[in-house]
């Protein structure tokens, strides 16, 4: 009943944190629908280390203030024209090193897993020191990195939806083609399909769904929305749209499992959101172990 | 047609013109050819075997033949009856699929629409109508709703000619639909294909190991043999003598 009380206050529309809950809840059902793709190219690890590198990214934009380049974040947080620049931080530092991984790849040398390791190593490193002399952008790092979804501003919660519009919107219209190119690359060229552009679009969405994920609730909680979702609903998924609704029902129950939980018991939100799915992943595992047996 | 190797010096002209020339063609991997110089032609409605050991450049040779992997150096020439781009049905060795994609048989089956439907058009019931109806040509109709991964060897065979069945494809090109099939499967396959080149007219090239296949089912033969590709009639090319010569052993 508590729970339910809980439950009923944090949807209320004049609830004091609504924008917390909104963009929690957009994060929780949008990932996992992104981090089916990330899951089905076996491109898990890489889904570690995106978000890690996007908070490089920001905090790049967050280090600018120190270069001179733009104002002062306030109280260690963006607004308006500071904000994009911490997206376009988070999405170009994503992009690129998608670009650079891609290429590598393409040449077949050295092994993927360790450039995507030394990435996130040098991505994690670098966010730190690019902050070391900036307290206050330091102080917004920190947050984004222990997961503290309190201060979403309004902003943050209309680029958080444009951007999921138009992702979910792309998705939806090419799911086809997506899944096509995943699954037979080699089928999908006989039949002449543009395979590097579909390839491209896809890991744009990636990088846009990331970025944004990370500018609002940091990168841990991005990356365990990304991948635990999807690792659910891979258990019971018998085809692929059971597999993605499951993935983002899982993801958007938990976000406002979490969040409920984290307002009771006065803890941050994101590492509640996470535990409470690596909970969800562990139970969900034994049933399915129960049933086959 | 006699047995020839490269290059092609066709004794007359054939009435209706091929549906697929290879002149010339080196295929490889980035610049570098396995295999060099292969002409071969395959007239409309042919049912051809394609040979050779392994690393000969077999499967390199039909992923250049449908566009998967840039030619090294010669060309192919495609004519359709009604000159429209010729549609290709390729199957893969089914081991290059991977296992953890939960797709179901239709939704596999489904994936030979891509190639005529534009992008963000979403598939209507007349696909899914015609995908079941290719899942059934192909023996596979109580299989649509299984997941794909979990299929015997020989089933997720079916699918995939059922999928491209569903492309409405000029040539089947398939790469060892046979191996690793347990005996009734193999024979379940190869009546599949013999069936539809008959009853459908359909122009079928298929790489193989399987020397008794191949001379059960194909009327023409493609030999990688030494780096050279040779073709001609299965009765020739499988021909005791010329197996001896190739296979450099005395056959009891």
């Amino acid at each position: 009943m508590k729970g339910m009380n809980t439950l009923l206050e944090i949807l209320n529309p004049g609830f004091v944190l609504r924008n917390s809950v909104l963009v929690t809840l957009l994060v929780g059902i949008v990932c996992p629908w992104i981090g089916v793709f990330l899951v089905l190219r076996r491109l898990v690890f890489l889904g570690v280390a995106l978000p890690q590198i996007s908070s490089a990214g920001i905090a790049f934009a967050f280090s600018l203030p120190l270069l001179g380049v733009m104002g002062h974040a306030h109280d260690g947080h963006f607004e308006g024209d500071e904000r994009l620049l911490a997206l376009l931080g988070g999405l170009g530092f994503t992009l690129v090193s998608l670009l650079f991984l891609a290429i590598m790849e393409r040449r077949g040398k050295g092994l993927v897993e360790g450039r995507v390791g030394t990435f996130y190593a040098l991505a994690g490193a670098s966010s730190f020191l690019l902050l070391a002399k900036n307290p206050m952008g330091e102080r917004g790092l920190l947050d984004l990195l222990r997961g503290e979804i309190i201060a979403v501003s309004d902003i943050d919660v209309r680029v958080t939806v444009a951007v999921f519009a138009f992702v979910g919107v792309t998705l939806k219209f090419f799911w086809k083609e997506f899944l096509f190119v995943s699954f037979d690359r080699d089928m999908a060229l006989s039949l002449k399909k543009n395979v590097m552009l579909w390839d491209c679009l896809l890991f744009l969405l990636i990088g846009l769904t990331i970025s944004v994920s990370v500018l609002s609730v940091g990168p841990m909680v991005t990356f365990g929305f990304l991948l635990i979702p999807p690792l659910i609903g891979h258990q019971f998924g018998r085809n692929m749209r059971q597999f993605a609704l499951i993935a983002s029902g899982v993801g958007g129950i938990s976000a406002l499992a979490g969040f409920c939980v984290a307002y009771r018991l006065d803890l941050p939100v994101g590492p509640t959101d996470v535990a409470l799915m690596g909970c969800l992943y562990a139970l969900s595992t034994l049933i399915k172990r129960v049933v086959v047996r | 047609m006699g047995i020839h190797e490269t290059p092609i010096t066709p004794s007359k002209v054939p009435p209706i013109p091929p549906l697929a020339t290879a002149d010339r063609v080196s295929v490889g991997y980035d610049g570098r050819p396995i295999l060099a110089e292969a002409s071969f032609v395959l007239e409309r409605g042919a049912f051809a075997g394609l040979l050779g050991s392994n690393g000969s450049g077999k499967s390199t040779l039909i992923k250049s033949l449908v566009g998967i992997l840039p030619l090294c150096a010669g060309r192919f020439a495609f004519r359709t009856p009604d000159g429209h781009a010729l549609v290709f049905g390729y199957v893969p060795q089914r081991e290059s699929l991977d296992p953890v994609f939960p797709l179901s048989s239709l939704e596999v089956a489904l994936m030979g629409v891509c190639g005529r439907l534009r992008p963000g058009r979403m598939l209507g019931r007349s696909q899914k109508t015609w995908a079941r109806e290719c899942l059934s040509q192909s023996g596979a109709g109580d299989l649509e709703s299984k997941p794909f991964s979990q299929l015997s060897g020989g089933q997720k065979q079916r699918v995939l000619i059922a999928r491209a069945l569903v492309a409405r494809p000029d040539l089947l090109v398939l790469d060892e639909p046979t191996a690793g099939v347990d005996p009734a499967a193999t024979v379940a396959i190869v009546e599949l294909l013999t069936r539809l080149h008959r009853e459908q007219g359909l122009t079928i090239l298929m790489v193989n190991h399987d020397l008794g296949v191949v001379r059960k089912t194909v009327q023409q033969v493609l030999w990688i043999h030494n780096g050279v590709l040779s073709q001609g009639p299965v009765e020739e090319m499988l021909s005791q003598a010329r197996l001896e010569a190739i296979l450099e052993l005395r056959l009891q």
